[in-house]
């Protein structure tokens, strides 16, 4: 298994409501895959499945070969996630966020000092790097929020949403910030802005009712169906029977 | 990286936060306030100091079992605050077994609570010095039924935490639980003179009643009057026995749940 995500037959239900229905990807190394979908597909679901805080109704999925629901920890130690919007403690300082998140990775020292300060310069929370949290704003949470899925510089990020809040000069950085960081990392991200999707991944899986309806590269995707918004909207009007 | 190592740190941290909440003050004040209160409105009301020691040391002791009861504010959110307001979204997609930050989460709360009710027994100390010139040799097995007691309470409050879903809910529950249904039953039990030695309000009541039980207590402070039923003092040996158990089901079980528990 060389692909660094690997999605088998996964099956999601929330009591009696299908979520995710018999999903299989694979994610291969150094890609930026785009997740699109409409508002309940399943994309969510299919990554908090990835990051351990969902546990499949059947099917499997693995991170660099480690199977997520037997290994969790192991798992969890290859990626960097922002799932939904992400909170933290009001009571600490981003310092001591990523301080905290940091020391749990093993990180400590010099190397975790020189680490948190760089992160926090790539997001520009300098002047906020030790105001507590409780004092911040959605789209500085957002910030923070992709400091701390860099800090231990992963192989694999897993992003939902991440722009979500965030002010337009906000966006643009954070494109960048992610753009450079797929040139040599995995990233599987879920957003609902194609235009976003398209600047950051050359693939993109489109999933509706927790089905995979087209698993393509944007290119391949846009010479089938004129662009990639077509593509989109083609694909995911059509009823489920 | 070894899980005691993460276990160190995610206790430092939660410790910390304890530390800067507004609660930890509040819970503060509130024991020293009632400490005060005794030391004023019982000369006060009554003729002086009671005669006895043991009996003052007894009405003292209610300081350290209000921040006992306290502690249900620091844990109702330790579980269900991470589901509520979303912070397991960052904390829980971490390389760290939850058991792991469960169990950090218990001892940082315990650590908090065993610094109010230590602070509760150095009022205690200072207050029978002066008074009295001597502390009964009881304040010693109070101060450590009153930690067990600490113990007890957090693990039914990480207990409620875990099974609701917001920290409200779960600190309400706790509260009711132990203050409203388990002294009514509590209550009942002993009128009909049934065994109750179980019940965690009869079990809190060693911490005072180790000071000679009831009799020797209410004697001190004029008499029963006419009580339509015998009370009997708590057995300290089976309210060890069952605070014990209450800490360690109540706190095997929140572990459990918080494993199982997925967050949606």
């Amino acid at each position: 298994m060389s692909e660094p995500i690997v999605i088998e037959k996964l099956t999601k239900y929330y009591n009696k409501f299908l979520a995710l229905d018999n999903l299989s990807l694979k994610i291969p190394a150094n890609e930026n895959v785009g997740l699109l979908g409409p508002n309940g597909a399943g994309k969510s679901t299919t990554l908090k499945i990835l990051c351990g805080l969902l546990r499949a109704s059947s099917g499997t999925a693995y991170i660099d070969g480690v199977n997520v629901a037997e290994k969790p920890e192991k798992a969890l130690a290859r990626i960097g996630a922002i799932v939904e919007t992400p909170e933290f403690y009001g009571f600490l300082t981003p310092e001591e966020t990523l301080g905290y998140l940091g020391r749990l990775r093993g990180m400590g020292g010099d190397e975790l000092k020189r680490r948190i300060k760089e992160v926090i310069k790539l997001v520009r929370l300098q002047d906020w790097s030790k105001v507590k949290i409780e004092k911040f704003s959605r789209g500085m949470k957002q910030r923070l929020g992709l400091a701390q899925t860099l800090l231990h510089d992963p192989p694999v990020l897993i992003l939902d949403e991440p722009a979500l809040g965030l002010d337009p000069r906000g966006v643009v950085e954070f494109r960048e910030i992610i753009e450079r960081a797929g040139k040599e990392k995995t990233i599987f991200f879920a957003s609902h802005q194609l235009v976003e999707v398209t600047q950051i991944c050359n693939q993109v899986a489109i999933i509706d009712h927790g089905r995979l309806l087209a698993y393509d590269s944007i290119t391949a995707l846009k010479k089938k169906y004129k662009s990639l918004e077509s593509a989109y909207l083609e694909l995911t009007e059509a009823p489920l029977e | 990286m070894s899980e005691f190592e993460r276990l160190r740190i995610v206790a430092g941290y939660e410790f910390l936060k304890h530390f800067r909440r507004k609660r930890l003050y509040v819970i503060l004040g509130l024991t020293l306030l009632a400490e005060l209160a005794v030391l004023i409105l019982v000369p006060v009301l009554g003729d002086g100091f009671p005669n006895n020691v043991m009996v003052m040391a007894a009405l003292l002791s209610i300081g350290p079992s209000l921040a006992t009861i306290g502690a249900i504010f620091f844990a109702g959110d330790a579980i269900a605050g991470e589901f509520e307001n979303k912070t397991g979204f960052i904390l829980f997609t971490n390389p760290v077994k939850r058991s792991t930050l469960v169990i950090g989460k218990y001892l940082a709360c315990y650590a908090a609570v065993a610094l109010l009710v230590i602070l509760g027994y150095v009022i205690v100390v200072i207050s029978l010095l002066a008074i009295y010139g001597t502390v009964p040799i009881e304040t010693g097995g109070s101060f450590g039924l009153c930690l067990l007691y600490a113990g007890s309470v957090l693990s039914v409050t990480f207990f409620f935490s875990s099974i609701s879903k917001g920290a409200m809910g779960a600190t309400v529950i706790t509260l009711v639980f132990i203050m409203v249904i388990s002294g009514i039953i509590d209550g009942v039990l002993a009128m009909t003179g049934q065994p109750h030695w179980f019940m965690l309000s009869t079990n809190g009541d060693t911490i005072a009643t180790i000071y000679g039980g009831y009799e020797a207590f209410m004697g001190g402070m004029g008499g029963f009057g006419d009580m339509p039923f015998e009370l009997e003092s708590p057995d300290i040996g089976l309210s060890v026995l069952s605070m014990s158990l209450y800490l360690a089901l109540c706190f095997v079980a929140s572990l459990f749940i918080s494993n199982r528990r997925q967050l949606a």
